[in-house]
This record gives structure tokens, C-alpha cells and sequence, in this order.
């Protein structure tokens, strides 16, 4: 599978619109987040590529051609929905073992996978004793047991604690380097950010942003916060740098204990750094802090 | 029937087995079973007799109960666990989860039933043997119908409590109240209510097909005439067509409603 792509897809629940007209891209070796609020149609979207959930129109295109979404389809995809809690009477072993037969994987495969989302220890426990987060790592296991070409993951972080995310960083880095596909939907907008290519912001069924994370930055316009590392012992000097940001009127200065800070927009921190060339001694470094992913989010989504 | 529904077959059976609430059904059903069949064995030859309609009126309690106990959580479970999705992006069609369910928890069935009624023939005379024989085929067939309820109850519901609270509702409905119901009808009614009426009434429930039929096996070919009735009842053929009915169109109703549900 070279790409995939959804067109058009529309959900409607009785009147109400949970998808509407949404079109994605996704093309081998990457991995798309999904984002949004609750209800703006991310698990629908991940249900409609399963077969889960019947769009009213649309179609999902494998290498630009139409998809029908049956068996053959599912063979291709591993799936993670959010929150899985699995029957409390079986061990892991047990319930990974049915989807292992129901997928005609190799028992010592399944087994390896276990081993591989660290729950071979714990692997003849019943569910029941299992905490969130092991339920979370047996749902991966499930997901990956064949291998996919395309890896559904609705909110796979949840749960999760340091060894559980590392596996699941490990995961998505296999699924890129080896030219398969990733398909997350999350809240964990800060930790998936480094671990995804391409972003999609949904809003009430409807995609508000998409592209790298440099793409949204860009649109949503936030000024980013240049840091220089000042030297204090010139307190005169300090005040004439502080006095030529301010006048160049294009950000917003704050001093800082050794540092000052200028909020500017992105199109002009190269202007701004020309000018601080002209303080070589009063500067000692800086650094470019992007807003986080989160505030971009907010700003995409109109609630800050 | 795919390798995806077969191994769902398997699980469902094995994951059926281990569920608690099944296990202490099917174990106070082989209990009380096997203490009908030793009282039976331990008493005089004719209260020995009442062995096998007493274990009409046991088996008539306690097997629809572990069938709708065994059927009731086979979707709605699922889809509380949010497991319901998992299983259907197997490649697997949404009417072969319903049948493989069913075929995997009548697995569970079967062998709770054949366990509670084995163990009590094992601890019965000779005569107390062959009534539990004839009472196996008839008291598998009552609680595979009272499955299949469990599983359209399971494909209706969307929280397992209601499932539960449903199960519940419809048991004391049709193995208690249904015959106080039909009582309560003749004496209200006077008499009025025509005989056929009532002997198809009662032979729509599969809990009161159940009974006649088995004492009929028990007490003889003129069971209603011995109550006073006039009226028969239905022939072997319209027998096998309820029954039939009661196996077939709930389960089919539960395969349909998934099948065409647009977000299962």
C-alpha cells in the first residue's frame, strides 16, 4: 500500500452530522494524528476506515483507487480502540491467543509480541488483574500481531506509563521505517507531536487544519518567543539592547532574571536576530521557542 | 463458517465456561438435580415416580436462566469492554459473530446441561436414569431457545445492566408469571377464553412447551384430559415449528439488527 486516502466521507447519526465531507492522505512510511475535541468525529473517521461504521458518502482509496471496505480490507489493518477492557475471565495469553488464531499467526509469534509489550510475566493472569495500562499494552499486541500495513490506534496513550509509551514510540518508529502506515487519534497532543509526520484537527465533524506540525504552527500565526541570554554585569548596555527591541516595535519585551524574552512573529525573527548582532557583547546566546502544539490547537480551534 | 468465526467459536466457549455467574447456576442446577434423583432412589416406588416431573420443574427454572445468563452479555458485553469493534475489524462478517457466538456459548450450554443432568443420573436408580435420558433432548432444546432470547436481548441493549435487568424480567415472565398470567385470565374471564386458546397459549411459551410436552412423557398422552380440558394440543409437527421458531428467529433477529445496525 502506497497511500490511503479518505474522500468526502460523511457520518450522520439520525440528523446529527458526525462527519462532514472529510478528506485525508496518508502515504507509506507515514504516521497522521487525528485531533480534536470530543465528538469531533476522530474515532468515527478511524470506525468508517474499519468498517465499523457506514458512511452516508464518501469513499477511502488505496493507491487512488476506490477501496471496498470487506475482509480482505481488514486483513491489512491492525486495530487499537480507545479504552479496550477485554473479557476479565481469560488471561492474556487467552484472549491474545484467539485473535492469533483468528488472524492464523504462529503461536511463538504471539508469544514474542507479548514478550515485546512486556506483559510475557504477566501473560497467565487473568484480565481482571490487569491495570489499565496493561490492558492498553495487550490491545497493542493485538493490534501489531500480524503486522499491519495500516495501524489504527484510537488514544493509544491513555494508560500508559514511561515503558508502555516507550513501547508504543518503538511501534510507530518500526511502522515509519519499514514504509507502513499509522492512523492515531489522540488528545496527547504533546507527546504524540515528535512521534507523528502529518496532523488533522477536527472540529464537529469537519477538518479545521492539516499538515506537519510546522504547517499548523504557520497557520495558526502565534508569535514565537525569542530568548537571549544577557549579560547583567552591563546594566547600561542590558538597557540600550532592551530600549532598541522595544523601539523596533515588532514584539513584545519582557526581562527576565539573565534573560530577555521578545515575542515575535514567526516572518520576523530573522530581522530580529540581525539586530541583536549589533549587542555582540551584552548577548551571550539565544534560543527560538515555537508555541507548543497545544496553544497552535486552541488557536485552530477558536477556544483561546 | 471462516477461520475467524470457528476460533470465535472456541473463545466464546472457553471465556462462557470460566464466567462465575454460569458456573454457580450450572453447579446449583446439578446439585439440586442429584438431590431429586437420590431422594427418588431412596423413597417408596410411587413417590419414586415424581422423579422425573420434578426434574421437569427444576430443569424448567434453572436451564433458561444459565441459557439467558450465558446469552445476555454476547454483544452488549463487547461493546461495553469496547471489544465489539476489535472483533469486527477480524475479517469477519457481523452475522457470523452472532452465529459463532451462539454456537459457542451453546457449546457452554450443552455442557452445563448434560453436566447437571449426567451427574444426577449417575447418582439415580435404573428408572430415574432413563427420565433423565428422555428429559436431555427437550431440556437442551428449552435452553437453546432461552439462548437464543439471551442473545437478542444482548444485540438489543447498549449497557449490560439493562441486559441483565432484562434477563431477569423476561424469566419470571415466562417461567413464572406467564402460567399465573393464563390462571389468572380463566378466572377473571370465567371460563370464557376458549380452550384452544389457552392450550396454544400455553404452548407458545417454549417454558410451557416444555413442560406439557415432558408431562405428557411423564404422565401420559391425556395430561390436558386429566386437568379437565377438552382441547389437544398441537400436533408433533406444529410442536417442532414452535420450537423451531423459538430456536431460529431470535438469534436470526440478532444477526439482522447487527448486521444492519449502522454503527454496531
Amino acid at each position: 500500500m502506497r497511500s490511503l486516502a479518505a474522500r468526502g466521507v460523511s457520518v450522520r447519526f439520525g440528523k446529527l452530522p458526525v462527519l462532514d465531507d472529510v478528506s485525508i492522505e496518508l502515504d507509506a512510511g507515514t504516521s497522521m494524528m487525528l485531533a480534536g475535541p470530543n465528538g469531533a468525529g476522530k474515532s468515527t473517521l478511524l470506525k468508517a476506515l474499519l468498517g465499523l461504521v457506514r458512511p452516508d458518502a464518501g469513499t477511502f482509496e488505496v493507491d487512488g483507487r476506490p477501496v471496498s471496505i470487506d475482509n480482505r480490507w481488514k486483513e491489512r489493518i491492525g486495530y487499537l480502540p480507545e479504552a479496550v477492557a477485554f473479557s476479565e475471565n481469560l488471561t492474556g495469553r487467552a484472549q491474545l491467543g484467539f485473535f492469533a488464531r483468528a488472524r492464523a499467526v504462529p503461536r511463538e509469534h504471539a508469544e514474542a509480541v507479548l514478550e515485546r509489550v512486556g506483559l510475557a510475566a504477566a501473560q497467565r493472569r487473568a484480565v481482571r488483574g490487569y491495570s489499565r495500562g496493561m490492558r492498553q499494552r495487550l490491545g497493542l499486541a493485538i493490534a501489531i500481531l500480524t503486522k499491519p500495513e495500516l495501524l489504527v490506534l484510537d488514544e493509544p496513550t491513555a494508560g500508559l506509563d514511561q515503558e508502555g509509551l516507550a513501547v508504543l514510540w518503538s511501534v510507530l518508529e518500526e511502522w515509519r521505517r519499514e514504509g507502513r502506515m499509522v492512523l492515531v487519534s489522540t488528545h496527547d497532543l504533546a507527546l504524540m507531536e515528535r512521534r507523528v509526520d502529518e496532523m488533522c484537527i477536527l472540529q464537529r465533524g469537519r477538518v479545521v487544519a492539516s499538515g506537519t506540525a510546522h504547517d499548523l504552527r504557520r497557520e495558526a500565526r502565534l508569535p514565537h518567543r525569542v530568548w537571549f541570554e544577557v549579560d547583567e554585569d552591563d546594566e547600561a548596555r542590558l538597557a540600550v539592547f532592551c530600549e532598541a527591541m522595544t523601539k523596533w516595535g515588532k514584539g513584545r519585551v519582557e526581562r527576565r532574571a539573565g534573560w530577555v524574552a521578545v515575542d515575535v512573529s514567526p516572518d520576523a525573527i530573522l530581522e530580529l536576530i540581525e539586530i541583536q548582532r549589533g549587542f555582540p557583547g551584552t548577548v551571550r546566546s539565544l534560543r527560538v521557542e515555537e508555541p507548543t502544539l497545544d496553544i497552535v490547537y486552541d488557536k485552530l480551534l477558536g477556544v483561546a | 463458517m471462516g477461520r475467524v468465526a470457528r476460533a470465535l467459536v472456541w473463545h466464546e466457549f472457553v471465556e462462557r465456561t470460566r464466567d462465575r455467574w454460569v458456573l454457580v447456576i450450572s453447579v446449583l442446577f446439578a446439585l439440586l438435580a442429584s438431590a431429586v434423583s437420590l431422594y427418588g432412589r431412596a423413597a417408596d416406588s410411587e413417590t419414586a415416580q415424581l422423579t422425573g416431573p420434578s426434574l421437569v420443574t427444576l430443569a424448567s427454572l434453572f436451564v433458561p436462566l444459565v441459557a439467558m445468563v450465558l446469552g445476555h452479555d454476547a454483544i452488549v458485553g463487547e461493546r461495553e469492554r469496547n471489544t465489539l469493534g476489535l472483533l469486527l475489524s477480524l475479517p469477519v462478517s457481523r452475522v457470523e459473530v452472532v452465529l459463532a457466538k451462539v454456537l459457542g456459548r451453546a457449546l457452554a450450554l450443552v455442557l452445563a446441561v448434560l453436566l447437571g443432568l449426567g451427574t444426577a443420573a449417575l447418582l439415580s436408580d435404573p428408572a430415574g436414569a432413563a427420565a433423565l435420558r428422555r428429559l436431555a433432548g427437550p431440556t437442551l432444546l428449552l435452553g437453546l431457545a432461552f439462548l437464543s432470547i439471551g442473545m437478542f436481548i444482548s444485540t438489543c441493549t447498549r449497557r449490560q445492566a439493562a441486559a441483565a435487568s432484562a434477563v431477569v424480567i423476561v424469566w419470571f415472565g415466562l417461567v413464572f408469571f406467564f402460567d399465573l398470567g393464563l390462571l389468572g385470565m380463566l378466572v377473571v374471564s370465567d371460563g370464557a377464553v376458549p380452550q384452544q386458546v389457552v392450550a396454544a397459549l400455553v404452548v407458545a411459551n417454549p417454558a410451557g412447551l416444555y413442560r406439557v410436552g415432558m408431562m405428557q412423557v411423564f404422565a401420559g398422552p391425556d395430561l390436558l384430559g386429566d386437568l379437565g380440558m377438552t382441547a389437544s394440543l398441537p400436533g408433533p409437527a406444529w410442536v417442532a415449528a414452535i420450537w423451531a421458531a423459538w430456536l431460529v428467529l431470535p438469534g436470526l433477529a440478532s444477526g439482522l439488527i447487527l448486521g444492519k445496525a449502522k454503527a454496531p
